[in-house]
Parts: C-alpha cells; sequence; structure tokens
C-alpha cells in the first residue's frame, strides 16, 4: 500500500497512460479486425493524453482556475501547468476527428468488400 | 479598415490562412446557393493564396526583413508566432502551385462534391502551416488536419482498392503522429516550452534518457510520415491506387511539409545526423532498385517519389554535417523544386494516360506533346541539363567530392543511374507504336498544368544557371535552337533541313569562332563535319518529326562542349549531347531499345566523368578546365575521366550498346554516331590527357592501361566485326575497333602518339562518314542490311562502289591513302615508347581489319547480283554530296599529310614538344621515313600503268560481254543466285579457330548484372507484403531500432 | 505465430522505453516556464479567470482555430465517405451493398421510456451545453466541452426518435457561418488589438464576470455551436450514410 501512497500521483497516470499506449499498440497489430483496430488506436490516443495530463501536474496543485479559492497573487504557485491541460483539449478534439475518419473508411470497406479483416485487403504490394 | 484588412491580413503570410479558411468554410455555402461559385471560390483562394506567397517572397527577396507573425498579441515563446523566410516563402510558394496546377488536374473530380473542395484548400493551407508554424504542437495540429484531409480525399473514390489502401495509410499516420505528440510532450516536459526557438536555444535542457527517446519520437514520426524504406508500403500503396490528383499532392505537397518540419528540427538532432544519413541514403538506393521490377505506373512513382525524399533527406543532412549551410538554397532547394514539379507533372500525366501498367503506355505513342512532357519530366527527375535537378546535383556531389565523402558520392550517381533505368525504360515502352493499343484521347487543355509545370522547370533551371557565373548563352543556344525548330517543325523537310543547317552554322560558328589549339581543331570534325554530314540528312523523303530540332541540339552541344571552360559547362553540355543522340537514336522504329542501353551506358560514363570533376575540385577547389592539372590525386581524377570517355567511346567490356545504337539508328543518323558524336569521347580523352597525363607527370600508370584498353578495343572490335552478317553492325565493331588505336595513341602521351591519334581521328572521321553514308544509300535502295542478300551492286550503284572503295583502303592503312600514315606514325609512337606487345596486337588487328573489310567490298558490291535488285539506281545524289567532298579530303591529305600534320602539331605543342622532323615532304623517325607525296606516285604510277594496259587491250581486241547467268560465266547455271551464295557466313572457317574469343562474353556480363539487380530488387521487396497491420509493426520497429542505435536504452 | 512472438518482442522493447520514460520522470515541483508566466499574466492581460480558456483561445488560439478545422474536415470527409452512392456512377458492388442496406435496415423504434425521457431531458441538456460553453472562460469548461454536451442531445434524438430529420441546411449553414464569424474575430484581432486571434477586440469589462474577458465569450459561443452541430452531423451521417449536398 505504501508503494503506491509514496508514488507521485502524476507517476500512476504516466504509467497508466504509457500502459495504455501498448495496449493499444498491441491492439493495432495483432487484431485483424479493423474495427477492433481503431479501438486499439483509441486506446493508444487516450494513452497519450494521459501522458499528457500527467506531465502537467504539479505537486499539490490545484485546476488553473483563478478564483475566490485561488487568488491571483497566489495563482503561480498553487495550480497545475494550463499548458498540458490545454493541449489535450485540442488532442481530444483531433483524435475524435481521427478516429470518425477511420470509422467511415472501415464501413465504407465492409460496404464494397463485406469483410473487415485487414488481411483481406492486401491487393496492392510490392 | 478596409484598406488595414488589405494591407495587414490579405497581403501578408497570414492571408493565406484566412483564405483558405474563411473561403474553406464558406465553400458548403457557395455550393448550395450555385455549384459555379464554389468552383470559383476554390480555384480564386488557391490562386489568391499563390499571389500572397509570391508578393512576400518577392519582397524578401528584394531585401525585406524575414516576416515573423505573432498572434494574439502576445510575443513568443508564449504564444503561437509563425515565420515566413527566404525558404519558408520558397516551399510555401512551390507548394501553392503545385496545388493550383493540381486543382486545376483534379477539378472534373473534385468538384463533384463541395466537401472535396473544402478538403483540398483546408489540406493546402495545412501544408502551409507545417512550413511556417515556430510552435511545436502547432505543427502537430497542422500535421493532423494535412493528414485528415488526405485520408477523405483518399477515400473519395470509394472503390475497395482505394479504401484498403486508405486504412493502412491512416493507421500507419495516425501511429507515426502519436509518436509525435508522445515527443512534443516530453520535450515540454523538459525544456517548458513549446516555441521551436526556444526550445532549439535551450536545447541543452533536453538530455539524459528522457530527452533522447522524446527527440527520437518526433524524430522519427518525421522520418516515418517521409515513407523510409522499408517502413513505407503503406505510402506506396496509396500512391499506387489514389486518385493522380490526391496521390500528387501527397507525393509532393505534405512530403515538402514535413520535410520542412524536418528541417527546422534539424538543430535539434545533431546527435542523429549520421542515423538519418543512413536511413535516408538507404532508402534512396533501395527504393530505386525495387523500381526496376515496378511496373505499375502510379507505385513506380511511388518508388521514385519516395527514393527523391530519401535523397532530399540525404542532401539536406550531408550538408548540415559538412556545415555547408549557405549552399542549402542551391542543392537542398533545387533538388526540391525539381522534385515537386516533376513528380506532380508525372502523377498528373498518369493521370491523364490512364494506363496502369508501362507497357501499356505506348497509347501515347501517337502523342508528341505527351511524349515530350514525359520526357522532359523524366530528364528533370533524374537531374539533366538544364533543369534544377542538374545544377543541385552538381552543386551536392561537389561539396561531397571536397569533404572525401566518395561513398556518399557513389551512392548518389548509383540511385541515378537506377532511376533512369526505369524511367526511361517507361519512357521506350511510351515510344513504341503498337498498332494493337487503341490511341490515347484527351482534351487539348488536360495536359496543360503539366506543361506549365515543365515550363516552370526549364525557367528555374534557368534561373539558377543565371546565378552560377557560367556563359548561360552558350550552354542554352543549343536548346534555344532546337525550341525554334521545334516550332516550325510542321514545315517541309527541305525547309526544317535547310533551317537547321542556317541555324548549326551559325551557332556554331559563333560558339567555336574564338576557339584555339586542339578545341578548334575539333571544332572543324564536330561543328563543320557535322554540318556536312547533316546535308545528306534530307535523302529520306518522310517528314521526320523532332529529328532536325534534335540534330540542331546535338551538333550545338557538340560546339558548346568545346568552348567550355569550366568543368561545369563541359558536364552540362556533355549531358545535353547525351540526351539528344539517346532521342535521336529513338527515333527509328527499331531504335527505342538499343537506345536505352545507349542512354544508360552513356549516363554511366558521364557519372564517372561527374566523379571525376568532382574529385578534381575537391582537390583544386576550382571548376576551371584549366586547372584540372593542378589537382593533388591526378591519377584518381585521369582514371575516373578516362573510364567515362572510354564508356562513351564504346572501350573494350563496356561496348555493348555500341553495335545495336548503330545498328539500329537511323542509317544517316548512324554516320553522325560514328563519324562526329563519337569524337566527343576522343575530345575528352585529349584534354584530360593533355591536362593530367603531360602536365603532372605521373599518372602514366592509369595511361598504361589505356594502352591496353584501346588495342584490346581494336583486336576485339575487329575479331567481332568479321562474324557479322549485317552490314551496319558490321561497320559499328570496325568504328568500335578503330577507336580502340586512337585510344591507344593518346595513352601513349607522347607527341607522336598524339599525332598519330589525332590523325587518325581526322581520318575515322572521313571514312566512317562515307561507309556509313554509303551504306544508307545501299540500305536506302536494297532494304536490306544484310549482306548476304546483296552483291554485284556494283553495276547499279558505282558510285558508292567507288566511295566505299577509297574509303575502306583509308581504313585498312595499305598505301597510300590516309589510314596508312596513321598506322605508320601510331606503330612508330608504340616502337618508341617500348610497348612492344601492344604494338604485336595492334598488328594482328590490323591484319584482321582486312578480312572484314574485304567482305563488305566483296559480298556487297561484287559477285552474283539478285535478280529483284536488278533494277536498283545508284544512291540519292544528296547523299553522295557530302561523301564527294569527304573522298576529296582524303586524297588531300593522302597526297599532302603536311595539310592535317602541321595543324596538329602545333595544337599539342603547347603540350608536348614537337618531335616531327620533316625532309622535304618526308616524315623521319627512328624507324624510317614516310613521304607520302612519293608514295601516291609510286601507288599511282602501279595502279595506271596495268590500266592503261588493259584500257589498250580492250580497245584493239575484241570482248564477248557476259550477262550475269550466261553459261559461259559458270559452269553450270544455278536456279538462283542465293542457292550458291558464297557470302552467308563468310569466315566460318575462322569462326572454328578463334570464334571462342568472341563470343558476347560482355553481353552475358551485363545482363547478368540486369538479373541480379531485379533479383535484388525483388528480394528487397518482401517487406511490402500488403498488410496493413505488418506495416504498422514495421513503423514500431523502425522507432525500435533508431532508439537502439542510439543507444536509448543505455541507462 | 512467429509474427505474433515477433510482435510480443517489440512491444517489449517498447515496454522497456517506457520504462526508461517513467524512471527517469520526476513528478514537477513548480510551474513550466510558460505556465509560469500564464498563472502570473495571464488574468491581467486577457481577464479570462480560466487559465485553460486563456491558453485555448488566445494564447494557443491558432492551435484551436486549427482544431475547429479538423472538426470542420473531419465533418466534411466523414460526409464524403458516407455520401450515398449515386446510381450508375459508383461501382457496382457499392451499389449492392447499399440496396441491401436499405431492404435490411428497418431501424427498431425506441421504447416509450426512452422516449419520454428524451423529451424531458433534451432541452436541459441543449442548455447545459450553452450554459457551459457561454462560463467556458469563468469555469471548467467552453466551446468544445459544450458543444460536445449539444452533441449528446442530438445522440439521445437520434436513440429516441430514430427516424427524426435533422435539416442538413440548417447545420450547414450554423457550421459554415460560425466557422467564417470565427476567422472574422481572428482578422478584427488584428485590425484592432494586437495581433490575430487576441481577443482583446472587445472591452475585457469586470473580471469574472459573464460578458467579460473581451472576445473569448464570443469565440465560444461560436466553436460550441459549430462543434455541436458538427458532431451532431457526423452521429447524424453514421446512422444514415446519407449525406446528399454537404
Amino acid at each position: 500500500m505504501s508503494l503506491i501512497a509514496d508514488t507521485p500521483i502524476s507517476l500512476i497516470v504516466l504509467c497508466s497512460g504509457l500502459a495504455l499506449v501498448l495496449i493499444g499498440l498491441w491492439g493495432m497489430l495483432t487484431q485483424r479486425n479493423m474495427i477492433r483496430m481503431i479501438v486499439g488506436f483509441s486506446l493508444t490516443d487516450t494513452g497519450v493524453h494521459m501522458v499528457m495530463v500527467s506531465i502537467g501536474y504539479v505537486t499539490g496543485g490545484t485546476a488553473p482556475i483563478i478564483n475566490d479559492a485561488v487568488p491571483i497573487a497566489e495563482a503561480a504557485s498553487r495550480v497545475v501547468d494550463p499548458v498540458p491541460s490545454a493541449l489535450v483539449l485540442t488532442a481530444i478534439v483531433i483524435g475524435l476527428g481521427v478516429t470518425a475518419v477511420m470509422l467511415s473508411v472501415a464501413i465504407r470497406i465492409y460496404k464494397a468488400r463485406r469483410t473487415l479483416m485487414i488481411d483481406e485487403c492486401t491487393e496492392s504490394k510490392w | 479598415m478596409v484598406a488595414a484588412f488589405f494591407t495587414d491580413v490579405m497581403l501578408q503570410p497570414l492571408g493565406i490562412y484566412v483564405l483558405a479558411l474563411g473561403a474553406g468554410f464558406l465553400v458548403p455555402l457557395f455550393d448550395r446557393a450555385h455549384r459555379g461559385s464554389a468552383m470559383l471560390v476554390f480555384m480564386g483562394s488557391l490562386a489568391g493564396m499563390v499571389a500572397i506567397a509570391a508578393l512576400n517572397l518577392y519582397a524578401i527577396i528584394n531585401g525585406a526583413a524575414v516576416i515573423d507573425i505573432e498572434t494574439a498579441g502576445i510575443a513568443p515563446p508564449f504564444a503561437i508566432n509563425l515565420r515566413f523566410g527566404l525558404f519558408e516563402g520558397g516551399v510555401v510558394l512551390a507548394v501553392n502551385i503545385a496545388a493550383l496546377l493540381g486543382a486545376w488536374h483534379y477539378l472534373p473530380s473534385l468538384k463533384q462534391h463541395a466537401s472535396a473542395l473544402l478538403l483540398y484548400l483546408i489540406l493546402v493551407m495545412g501544408i502551409n502551416g507545417m512550413v511556417m508554424t515556430r510552435d511545436l504542437f502547432n505543427l502537430f495540429i497542422f500535421i493532423e488536419i494535412t493528414s485528415i484531409a488526405t485520408y477523405a480525399l483518399i477515400g473519395m473514390e470509394r472503390t475497395g482498392t482505394v479504401l484498403a489502401a486508405g486504412f493502412k495509410y491512416i493507421i500507419a499516420t495516425s501511429v507515426a503522429t502519436a509518436f509525435f505528440l508522445l515527443g512534443t510532450i516530453f520535450i515540454y516536459y523538459q525544456v517548458g516550452t513549446l516555441n521551436i526557438d526556444d526550445i532549439i536555444s535551450h536545447g541543452a535542457l533536453i538530455h539524459g534518457p528522457i530527452g533522447l527517446i522524446a527527440t527520437l519520437f518526433v524524430l522519427t514520426s518525421l522520418l516515418i510520415e517521409l515513407k523510409p524504406y522499408p517502413a513505407n508500403g503503406w505510402g506506396l500503396d496509396v500512391y499506387e491506387t489514389a486518385n493522380s490528383g490526391i496521390a500528387s499532392l501527397i507525393s509532393v505537397g505534405v512530403s515538402a511539409g514535413v520535410f520542412f518540419a524536418l528541417f527546422k528540427l534539424l538543430p535539434l538532432m545533431d546527435a542523429y545526423l549520421d542515423s538519418i544519413a543512413v536511413v535516408a541514403g538507404a532508402t534512396f538506393l533501395l527504393s530505386n532498385i525495387i523500381g526496376l521490377k515496378q511496373h505499375n505506373a502510379k507505385r513506380l512513382l511511388g518508388y521514385s517519389s519516395i527514393g527523391q525524399m530519401g535523397l532530399l533527406t540525404l542532401a539536406l543532412v550531408l550538408l548540415e554535417q559538412l556545415d555547408a549551410g549557405a549552399q542549402i538554397a542551391l542543392v537542398v532547394g533545387g533538388l526540391f523544386v525539381n522534385h515537386l514539379l516533376a513528380k506532380a507533372g508525372l502523377f498528373w500525366l498518369a493521370g491523364i494516360v490512364d494506363r496502369t501498367n508501362i507497357k501499356d503506355w505506348a497509347s501515347i505513342a501517337r502523342r508528341p506533346e505527351l511524349l515530350i512532357l514525359l520526357g522532359l519530366m523524366f530528364a528533370a527527375l533524374i537531374g539533366l541539363p538544364p533543369f534544377p535537378g542538374f545544377w543541385a546535383k552538381w552543386e551536392l556531389v561537389m561539396l561531397l567530392g571536397s569533404a572525401d565523402q566518395y561513398g556518399w558520392i557513389l551512392l548518389v550517381l548509383l540511385g541515378s543511374l537506377l532511376e533512369a533505368a526505369y524511367l526511361f525504360r517507361w519512357f521506350s515502352h511510351a515510344r513504341k507504336r503498337d498498332d494493337e493499343l487503341t490511341e490515347h484521347v484527351c482534351s487539348f487543355w488536360q495536359p496543360a498544368p503539366v506543361a506549365i509545370a515543365a515550363a516552370l522547370l526549364v525557367a528555374i533551371g534557368f534561373g539558377m544557371a543565371g546565378t552560377m557565373d557560367l556563359d548561360v548563352p552558350a550552354m542554352f543556344l543549343p536548346l534555344l535552337a532546337g525550341f525554334g525548330l521545334w516550332l516550325i517543325d510542321g514545315l517541309p523537310a527541305r525547309v526544317k533541313q535547310l533551317a537547321m543547317l542556317l541555324a548549326v552554322a551559325a551557332g556554331g560558328y559563333w560558339l567555336t569562332q574564338e576557339l584555339t589549339g586542339i578545341n578548334q581543331l575539333f571544332s572543324y570534325l564536330l561543328v563543320a563535319g557535322g554540318l556536312l554530314i547533316s546535308i545528306a540528312t534530307i535523302y529520306r523523303n518522310d517528314v521526320r518529326n523532332g529529328f532536325y530540332p534534335l540534330l540542331a541540339v546535338l551538333l550545338l552541344s557538340l560546339a558548346a562542349l568545346l568552348r567550355a571552360s569550366t568543368t561545369l559547362e563541359f558536364f552540362f553540355s556533355w549531358e545535353l549531347m547525351t540526351l539528344s543522340s539517346y532521342l535521336l537514336i529513338t527515333l527509328a522504329r527499331a531504335g527505342i531499345k538499343p537506345a536505352l542501353a545507349y542512354l544508360l551506358f552513356s549516363l554511366g560514363s558521364a557519372y564517372f566523368i561527374f566523379a571525376g570533376f568532382a574529385a578534381a575540385f575537391a582537390s583544386t577547389g576550382s571548376i576551371l578546365l584549366a586547372d584540372l592539372g593542378n589537382v593533388s590525386s591526378p591519377g584518381l581524377v585521369f582514371s575516373l575521366l578516362a573510364a567515362g570517355f572510354v564508356i562513351k567511346m564504346g572501350g573494350f567490356g563496356v561496348h555493348i550498346w555500341l553495335p545495336d545504337a548503330y545498328a539500329e539508328a537511323d542509317d544517316d543518323f548512324t554516320a553522325m554516331l560514328s563519324a562526329v558524336v563519337s569524337k566527343a569521347g576522343i575530345f575528352g580523352l585529349v584534354i584530360i590527357a593533355a591536362q593530367l597525363g603531360i602536365r603532372s607527370d605521373i599518372g602514366l600508370d592509369p595511361a598504361y592501361v589505356l594502352g591496353w584498353i584501346g588495342i584490346l578495343t581494336a583486336t576485339f572490335g575487329a575479331l567481332m566485326a568479321v562474324f557479322q552478317e549485317d552490314i551496319k553492325r558490321l561497320v559499328a565493331y570496325s568504328s568500335m575497333g578503330q577507336l580502340g588505336y586512337i585510344v591507344t595513341g593518346v595513352a601513349l602521351m607522347s607527341h607522336l602518339g598524339w599525332v598519330s591519334a589525332l590523325y587518325l581521328t581526322v581520318n575515322h572521321f572521313l571514312f566512317k562518314g562515307i561507309l556509313f553514308l554509303s551504306i544508307a544509300g545501299i540500305v536506302l535502295r536494297t532494304n536490306e542490311r544484310l549482306m548476304y542478300k546483296m552483291g554485284g551492286l556494283i553495276k547499279n550503284m558505282p558510285v558508292t562502289f567507288v566511295f566505299t572503295m577509297i574509303a575502306i583502303i583509308a581504313m585498312s592503312g595499305v598505301p597510300p591513302l590516309t589510314g596508312f600514315g596513321g598506322k605508320w606514325m601510331l606503330f612508330n609512337a608504340l616502337m618508341e615508347k617500348g610497348w612492344y606487345w601492344i604494338a604485336a596486337l595492334a598488328f594482328f588487328s590490323s591484319a584482321v581489319a582486312f578480312l572484314y573489310m574485304f567482305r563488305l567490298l566483296q559480298t556487297v558490291f561484287l559477285g552474283q547480283r539478285k535478280l529483284e535488285h536488278a533494277k536498283l539506281r545508284e544512291a540519292p545524289a544528296i547523299l553522295l554530296v557530302p561523301q564527294v567532298v569527304m573522298i576529296a579530303a582524303i586524297m588531300a591529305i593522302s597526297a599532302y599529310p603536311k595539310l592535317l600534320l602541321d595543324p596538329l602539331s602545333a595544337a599539342i605543342n603547347p603540350w608536348i614538344a614537337n618531335t616531327l622532323v620533316w625532309d622535304g615532304f618526308a616524315l623521319q623517325t627512328h624507324y624510317g621515313y614516310w613521304n607520302a607525296p612519293l608514295i601516291m606516285a609510286i601507288v599511282g604510277g602501279v595502279w595506271m600503268v596495268p590500266l592503261i594496259i588493259l584500257l589498250l587491250v580492250s580497245l584493239t581486241m575484241k570482248i564477248q560481254k557476259v550477262e550475269q547467268f550466261n553459261i559461259v560465266y559458270a559452269a553450270e547455271r544455278p536456279h538462283r543466285p542465293e542457292d550458291t551464295h558464297f557470302a552467308y557466313n563468310f569466315f566460318a572457317h575462322y569462326d572454328r579457330a578463334i570464334g571462342f574469343l568472341v563470343r558476347p562474353r560482355a553481353t552475358a556480363f551485363w545482363n547478368a548484372v540486369i538479373e541480379w539487380s531485379h533479383t535484388l530488387g525483388s528480394s528487397l521487396r518482401v517487406f511490402y507484403n500488403g498488410n496493413g497491420q505488418t506495416y504498422a509493426l514495421f513503423i514500431l520497429m523502425y522507432f525500435v531500432a533508431m532508439v537502439l542505435f542510439n543507444g536509448g536504452l543505455g541507462s | 505465430m512467429i509474427k505474433r512472438l515477433f510482435i510480443l518482442m517489440m512491444l517489449a522493447v517498447m515496454a522497456v522505453i517506457f520504462l526508461n520514460l517513467a524512471g527517469n520522470y520526476r513528478e514537477n515541483t513548480e510551474l513550466s516556464r510558460l505556465g509560469h508566466y500564464y498563472a502570473e499574466n495571464g488574468p491581467q492581460e486577457l481577464g479570462a479567470p480560466n487559465l485553460v480558456t486563456a491558453v485555448v483561445v488566445t494564447y494557443r488560439g491558432l492551435d484551436t482555430l486549427g482544431e475547429v478545422t479538423v472538426l470542420f474536415i473531419s465533418a466534411a470527409g466523414v460526409g464524403l465517405l458516407l455520401r450515398r452512392t449515386r446510381r450508375k456512377q459508383d461501382d457496382e458492388d457499392l451499389e449492392q451493398g447499399d440496396r441491401a442496406e436499405e431492404t435490411a435496415g428497418v431501424h427498431k423504434p425506441a421504447s416509450e421510456i426512452v422516449e419520454t425521457a428524451t423529451e424531458l431531458l433534451l432541452p436541459m441538456v441543449i442548455l447545459f451545453g450553452i450554459y457551459v460553453f457561454l462560463n467556458g472562460h469563468l469555469s471548467p469548461g467552453g466551446g468544445f466541452q459544450g458543444g460536445a454536451i449539444i452533441a449528446s442531445g442530438t445522440m439521445f434524438l437520434l436513440l429516441a426518435l430514430p427516424e427524426s430529420h435533422i435539416s442538413r441546411l440548417m447545420i450547414a449553414v450554423i457550421e459554415s457561418l460560425s466557422g467564417f464569424s470565427y476567422v472574422v474575430v481572428g482578422v478584427l484581432g488584428v485590425l484592432l488589438a494586437g495581433g490575430f486571434l487576441d481577443n482583446r477586440i472587445i472591452d475585457p469589462g469586470t473580471y469574472g464576470a459573464l460578458f467579460s474577458a473581451g472576445a473569448i465569450p464570443l469565440i465560444y459561443v461560436f466553436v460550441g455551436l459549430k462543434v455541436g452541430f458538427e458532431l451532431s452531423a457526423v452521429l447524424d451521417r453514421f446512422r444514415k450514410e446519407d449525406t446528399g449536398p454537404l
């Protein structure tokens, strides 16, 4: 228990994020079904987002919103880094966009081919 | 405020974004209102983006400051900023032009859907953003904008194949961008900023394993987007299947953006430059090897595209390593714009022609405008003059040479040669008329974007030449003349020929009027001689489209070659000569295939010369031809250059292109090739011998080797000529053999040796000119090239017979004609030098030469005439006119060799002291003397006396005239003359004795080389199994390899 | 099987690399240079209490414009990919696929509970979405979050009333105009304030009030509308795979 308690919170998020990246990669590399590959991609993407968020954490910091709880004068010493949060917001939307297009392509492949297996789509090669 | 809107926003680089985004957002609305208005907005915005980039770049070139655009009113690094400097401007302008032209090409598909229009627009904006942004995360956004728009446009066609390729593409690029994001965030973790300039200036903060892994994440991701071998199958699939409009934009636009991103981040990659160079170099070489196996047009373009990006990256990294930042604009910029316009143009062309297999491109064989465009693009891609790639490659190779990076030079040149092999093989297919294929149909305007791209390439190439302190008018005159003649190519042949002769005469005079010494001698031979032979070209009565423009380019580039004072001018004209003579050979119907071999060997030769010049530049730092002699390693430079010239002359072992090319070219052009074009190689050899062989006293070993190569060429040329049945092949081998003597003469490095070499050169010009023009007449009349199908033509073509006979006597080296003097001096020089074995071989091969010469005369002109040849007429007068001039020259020189020997000697004197000793009209050496007028008189007497006696006899005695098949003539009358024809397999008995010497071993060797390359190509491409997951795995492996290679698991 | 093993090996090496990253990671104890600047100056400079919003909308406004663009083009891309096959124009197998879909694709009606709940919740969801993007500069949330909430309202609607019709025209008009307006606001930043996307074109007003922080709420309105309608459009397209003209 103490091991987890002593571990900085952001490190846990970081490790979980990296683990998700690995799991996602595993999914993309081993699952022949394209929808599953897309799920793998989403996992990887989410993992990356977690890593980003964890990087922005400052020990003991709070949300970067200046209000009664965090007066302007103390802001710099009490809040977490707003930059990674802003980046993650952007990255999430982009991930969504990519996933949407991926899914549409998969749907179209299914319509054209009646299959979603990636190894049945190997006609262009060499 | 309206004015401010234009000056502060729309005319600034920021205007590109505003225009693209504003228009992009509104296109759907316009589309709903009116379809045409959406297209108008779309094209207008693209044009506006070109204009904005052009205006700003123009201002910067004229000294305006680099434009830094701050957003949000906050200074960087706290807000995102954009930069528009010289490099950014150049790339943005180039990409936008390509995008505008590409949109024109792509419009028929794009205009079907408003969303396609806006996707294209925003895709282009994304590329602009990748180039201009100075923020790492913002770069990621623009990469993603570009990627998503690309995905959607790829998938627009929605056939299974395209979609499958698109899915692989998406998977691969999204893994790459995930890596990029990871790298970015860890860099932020260490540096605390996202501004690229800020990161670079705090580069020291990127440290330890995290710094290394983060940098490698970013680096690998960008490299992956550039499609390195072998992690690039996904890119190839898209190039192969996607619409040419989007494929071209990916190949040139998206890659340009990513490449520029890499360029921006390169200061962070200092520790990894070696890895990048290896990766990029391997990609360039290997994709060109694999390209050899590929027959799918667009996939082949994909290989070429990937290779070119590899070359660009390699050049960038090598320049960075050599601290040659100043040359980046010229080298990388030149290669970049070259690839951009040429590759985009080729993709568009592939879209227009719409034939998957390059073998089916014969459908454009009757569309000269498409063929010309295809040829121009290919020439540009492999870096032939005058295109930007030529100047860039020149500068790159010179730089590499001066840094002693010969391995990289080898790689660059080898890769270029391989690329030339598959591109021009494609061109051969397109040239080959195939009556079964339906002709290609396309509207007049469809190829317009390609034509504009080609025009831009030429213009930029010309502009680059202007920056290099060269004799530009002289270098471009051949092209200008060719272009002018091409414009009047529709006129009757006589007019075209006259125009060509005038142009070459005037241009040639202007180019060569100030030459002196050896150059002047060669100018008479190449320009005046070339003109003389050109007179005969009118003997055919077909239109000969393209013949005269190309001939003008060829002859004027030879003139420019003589005039060159720098190695660069020399190489420029040399390549121009190679290209124009290649195209001239392809004009003959059967010439297309041999022409390819001709081109490849010629390019190989050019690359040896190129490397030699680089080695010279490395040592002297000068590109003046006159400084060649100052090099510190003359042996190396001499060997490289001599190798190049010997290949061009068809030296022993590398001759296999020669007989086919000579045999299959147009008959009059063969005369030009043998009599004139081959002299360019001799000229080069003499020049380097003069500069290097003499001046620097060393390099004698290479000269001795050269002597052997020359004599072996002579011997085997003669031996192989003996066993030919085809008259043109026979004379072709003979030509090769005769050049061998000249090589040996030059290699002697003595005054007498050089005099004999130059003397033989002039002589070779004369007798080969006569022989090939005679043959042209014979082939014209008989429609045959096989000698055993001829015979007895003396009755029909007596003049041709006499001319041929004189040429053969002049060639054979029997007194009294010119050949004797040449051989006599050569043997003297060999003995003087002590090269006895070579001398012995020279005697042997001269003897062998008699066999084929005798056969030529006998089987064609003497013996039984074929029945169907009974009514043949003499060769056309226009063919005979140049021959008369050359015969006169032979006679004059034979009687008074001093006419020629004095100027030759004078030209050589500056290099080697005169050793010719004249005693009246007799030339003296240790071994004897040669009194040409006396010999002429004696031999003339020996001939004339019997002749007079016979004439008297025939006048006084009654002689029975015998018809051809009179029983008196033979013991028995044959049914058909062929049954008893002696000329077939004439030298079978010799074949049994010495035939083993002439088995086609060189051909077998070169075929094996082709075989090996193809096998290598197939084993290198096993990675491309078509499975998207395998491709993703390669990307992962690629990253892992990068980390392991750079010691990322160290701690 | 060998391939599987190879993949595992690669992932294992990847894991080692990641361990290297994690092992060398030390949690930040103070803000990065950038973060520090934003925390110190953000509120005064831009008048937005929510620092993330300040960064998203203004300091990194170009990112956000790009992000909106990404969403816009992915909606367009989905529309392009899933457009209805026009007969005689696209290829045969696609056409067959579509026809099979048409005969089989009868949407199951939703249960009454779902329908009623939707009718009740939908206005509130949409209202909440609007609240989130209007207050983006003050409290957690913003244009994207608000837009996503609005889109989830659409999701409800589609689940409850599968046959409901969403006006393409309305989506297109709002999507285009809000995107265009965003660009216009950005340009106004150049003309009236310090640079592209500068939010200080409008008087910052009272710190902490609803109508404050310059153009941030305005931009978030456009972003919220745009995101909401675009995501709705994407959902709708996945439902029907028929877009007609965009």
